[in-house]
């Protein structure tokens, strides 16, 4: 076990570095930099080779790597070019919209997906299992931005039960408000992601069904579903906690799109503005510390899964 | 598991290499109402392009003089929505005759947001550091200025040779007054003398401003305007509905009867003097031919823009109603495609493929139309949607493009046709020479008439293509007084907005 840790530890150390070098080096593959952003039209050439070299723009590739990389090391992502304000304590207060919002979604994922997935693999066959099996299919592939438009028109603009985009300023000092404010952009990702899962738990639970240790429970008296449910759905829990891993880049993902759409100032948003700003210094200390927490959630899930599995436990 | 991950990850980089935010154009103005401004009322405005910084001395951009020009920072003298030059920090000036020496009366008793007080020493130091500062915006506006000098209260300009747009370069980011020696951190707060005091940005979210209260003139009408930055029309219209602002910018007049639906907002459209500019690189190739550009010209159907947005009106030369010089061009490329043909056929060129480079947050309608009207006279168009700093890159500083579209929202901006460095590659001496005499005179109706001169020419040449002249399109609260209407895209004085309970 020790030694597998370490392995997978050093794979995920390896991991880091090549998202690392990844991120730096197609961030500057991107046509356009600030200087050019800050001086805008109406410039003259002499003006935008001023602000790049107050900017340091003009030193070598691997010598701005090294730097970064080296900052990186004490903690330190570095500084937007534009505003100053360091990279560290923007993800920190944009996480506290981000962060909420993508805990929210996985929870509504996973109310959604897991009972209706299971109820849907044990009633197949039947009317109302098919129906939810359609349906998940049908919200699936549903896209992101239509099902938070359709969600808003409805609790938003029609009903008034909640707001239609934004987050309050004051932000969690007032923690109903702030709730609130991510409710509809937390179904939309859930929903959406929730159908997905659902589908795949309900795959996951018909596999159960065919394995031989839920054969031989109903064998021994117990009736299928029963038998499904005590000796099957432990198997089921581990493959959900392995999809759940993926999944987080997905609510991710879901977040830029879905903060964009309701004008919630996350990372998200953030991170859009700043590519398209060519904030590269903020940019690529943003996708780091992404790409970081996903990969550590596929470590975490990888040990997590290999302790609660007794096979691989005895494998190991 | 873990391949699965780094996938993930990956997946994730690539989808954020996908961009940015929407722009567009916007304003409103002053419906009827029946209750009393509230003093502490908060007004929410959306706005579509949030600033990347809010430093006024050196970041490009009509997001930073939309909101902190006229109410954050002021200079000697200010413009009105409808383009008229007035008093702002001078209580009055006058110009010798020759055109040469401008003498201003600054006001007394005008203090910063933090207390400083303005002294006269403040406006030279401001004037000067701007004219000697390449990096600062706008600094090259001022090259005719030979000194800047305080006497008592009087500020005095002495110019090389007259210049008939100093005074309007003046209302601009080139005549701005700071206070000297200022250590305030320019690029997330602000310091000025306007009517209202920055409070608080919410970055990716909103900026808040609040009353000064010992501002020198009338003091504004509401205690806190909130500028709430929603890029998508859609959701701005959702934001309208669900009561949480009070004026939408920037909107799409097709949305109408949406927003007025419920009541409680009234569709505004104002003029601007956003001009859609559809450039041609004429350095080399078909487009060097006047004729192919002529061709091109006529073979787009204008009217159809206009009707497209639901707002805006036509424009066949570069200079828009606002502006002074402006005269209708509409002879000069009447819509016929049939002459388009014989032009192309005249110049011999079969089978024309050009690419249209444009920023991806324009309206898709916009190539739309020009794919459709160029293909009847058989030219294929290839558009290429890129994100601005693409464009700015590949369009405007290595004038590598063979079309471009862009949206113009700058004011009186002629200069650009008679400057051949610009992206718009239009090199004719005889513009040049009449945008210069135009510069020199002293007579307002006389430079008007010279620059009239020059954009009969740069239409006549087919420089380029006017597509529209977009409206300020704002739906404004009916409980909203004081709300400007005309070319709100790039000014947005909020000194007499207010609202009412009613």
């Amino acid at each position: 076990m020790i030694r597998y840790t370490l392995t997978r530890f050093g794979l995920l150390l390896l991991g880091l570095f090549v998202a690392s070098v990844l991120i730096f080096t197609t961030l500057r593959v991107l046509p356009g930099d600030i200087a050019q952003l800050i001086a805008g039209t109406g410039s003259t050439p002499e003006q935008i080779a001023g602000i790049r070299e107050r900017l340091g723009l003009n030193q070598p590739l691997p010598l701005q790597y090294l730097d970064w990389i080296g900052g990186v090391f004490r903690g330190d992502l570095g500084s937007s070019l534009l505003t100053g304000k360091s990279v560290v304590s923007e993800l920190a207060e944009k996480s506290e919209v981000t962060v909420p919002l993508g805990i929210l979604s996985l929870i509504i994922a996973v109310v959604i997906s897991v009972p209706l997935g299971v109820l849907s693999a044990m009633r197949r066959g039947r009317a109302d299992g098919t129906a939810l099996s359609v349906g998940a299919q049908t919200l699936a592939a549903v896209p992101v931005v239509w099902a938070g438009m359709m969600l808003v028109v409805v609790f938003a603009v029609w009903l008034g039960w909640l707001p239609a985009q934004g987050f309050p300023r004051a932000g969690w000092s007032d923690p109903w408000a702030a709730f609130r404010a991510l409710l509809l952009p937390a179904l939309t990702i859930g929903i959406v992601e929730g159908a997905m899962l659902l589908r795949f738990v309900r795959s996951a639970t018909l596999q159960a069904v065919g394995q031989d240790f839920v054969r031989t429970a109903a064998a021994k008296g117990l009736t299928r579903n029963s038998a499904l449910l005590r000796h099957g759905l432990p198997v089921v829990g581990l493959s959900i906690i392995t999809v759940l891993g993926l999944q987080v880049a997905g609510i991710i993902v879901g977040a830029v799109v879905i903060e964009e759409l309701f004008s919630l100032p996350g990372i998200g948003r953030m991170l859009v503005t700043d590519v398209g700003a060519r904030d590269l210094p903020k940019v690529q200390g943003e996708l780091l510390a992404l790409t970081g927490f996903v990969l550590i959630v596929g470590f975490v899930v990888d040990l997590v899964h290999r302790i609660l599995d007794p096979r691989q436990r005895e494998a190991a | 598991m873990l391949r699965r991950t780094v996938l993930a990850a990956s997946a994730l980089l690539a989808a954020s290499a996908l961009v940015l935010t929407a722009c567009s154009g916007g304003a409103a103005p002053t419906p009827t109402t029946t209750g009393k401004p509230d003093p502490d009322a908060s007004v929410a405005i959306r706005l579509v392009l949030e600033p990347g910084n809010l430093d006024i001395r050196e970041t490009a951009g009509a997001a930073l003089d939309q909101i902190l020009v006229d109410n954050i920072y002021q200079g000697l003298v200010a413009r009105t929505p409808q383009q008229e030059i007035v008093p702002a920090l001078a209580s009055d000036w006058t110009v010798s005759p020759d055109g040469l020496t401008y003498t201003f009366t600054l006001r007394e008793d005008v203090t910063f947001h933090d207390g400083q007080e303005l002294t006269p020493q403040d406006v030279v130091w401001s004037l000067t550091t701007r004219k000697n500062t390449p990096e600062w915006r706008d600094s090259s506006r001022l090259a005719n200025v030979t000194s800047i000098a305080a006497d008592g209260q009087d500020i005095v300009l002495t110019l090389s040779e007259p210049d008939s747009s100093l005074l309007w370069n003046l209302t601009g980011r080139a005549g701005l007054v700071l206070k000297e020696g200022d250590d305030v951190d320019y690029k997330t707060k602000a310091n000025g003398t306007g009517p209202f005091i920055l409070d608080s940005w919410r970055q990716g979210d909103s900026i808040t401003f609040s009353r000064n209260d010992s501002y020198w003139g009338e003091p504004a009408q509401v205690a806190e305007i909130v500028f709430d930055y929603i890029p998508d029309n859609q959701a701005a219209l959702n934001a309208a509905l669900a009561g949480e602002v009070d004026v939408v910018t920037g909107f799409d007049a097709n949305l109408k009867e949406q927003i007025e639906g419920s009541g409680d907002f009234q569709l505004v459209l104002g003029q601007s003097t956003d001009k859609g500019v559809l450039a041609f690189n004429q350095t080399s190739g078909p487009l060097s031919d006047k004729r192919v550009r002529q061709a091109i010209r006529q073979a787009i159907d204008h009217d159809a823009f206009v009707e497209a947005l639901a707002s805006g009106e036509t424009l066949y030369g570069p200079i828009p109603a606002l502006d002074p010089g402006h005269e209708d061009l509409s002879d000069v490329a009447p819509y016929d495609p049939e002459a388009a043909q014989a032009l192309l056929e005249e110049a011999g060129v079969e089978d024309l493929q050009l690419t249209l480079t444009i920023p991806n947050f324009y309206a898709t309608t916009i190539p739309q139309i020009l794919v459709s009207d160029l293909n009847e006279v058989g030219i294929t168009l290839k558009v290429e949607s890129v994100d601005f700093s693409t464009w700015l890159n590949d369009v405007y500083i290595n004038k590598d493009y063979d079309l471009s579209f862009v949206l113009h929202t700058e004011a009186r901006d002629f200069e650009n046709w008679a400057n051949p460095d610009y992206y718009f590659t239009y090199d004719n001496p005889k513009v040049q020479e009449l945008f210069a005499q135009s510069l020199a005179a002293t007579d307002e109706a006389e430079a008007a008439g010279l620059l009239a001169k020059a954009a009969r020419i740069v239409s006549e040449d087919a420089a380029g293509d006017w597509l529209y002249s977009g409206a300020s399109v704002v739906a404004v609260g009916t409980n909203i007084t004081g709300m400007p209407s005309i070319n709100v895209n790039e000014r947005l004085n909020l000194a007499e907005i207010a609202k009412s309970n009613g």
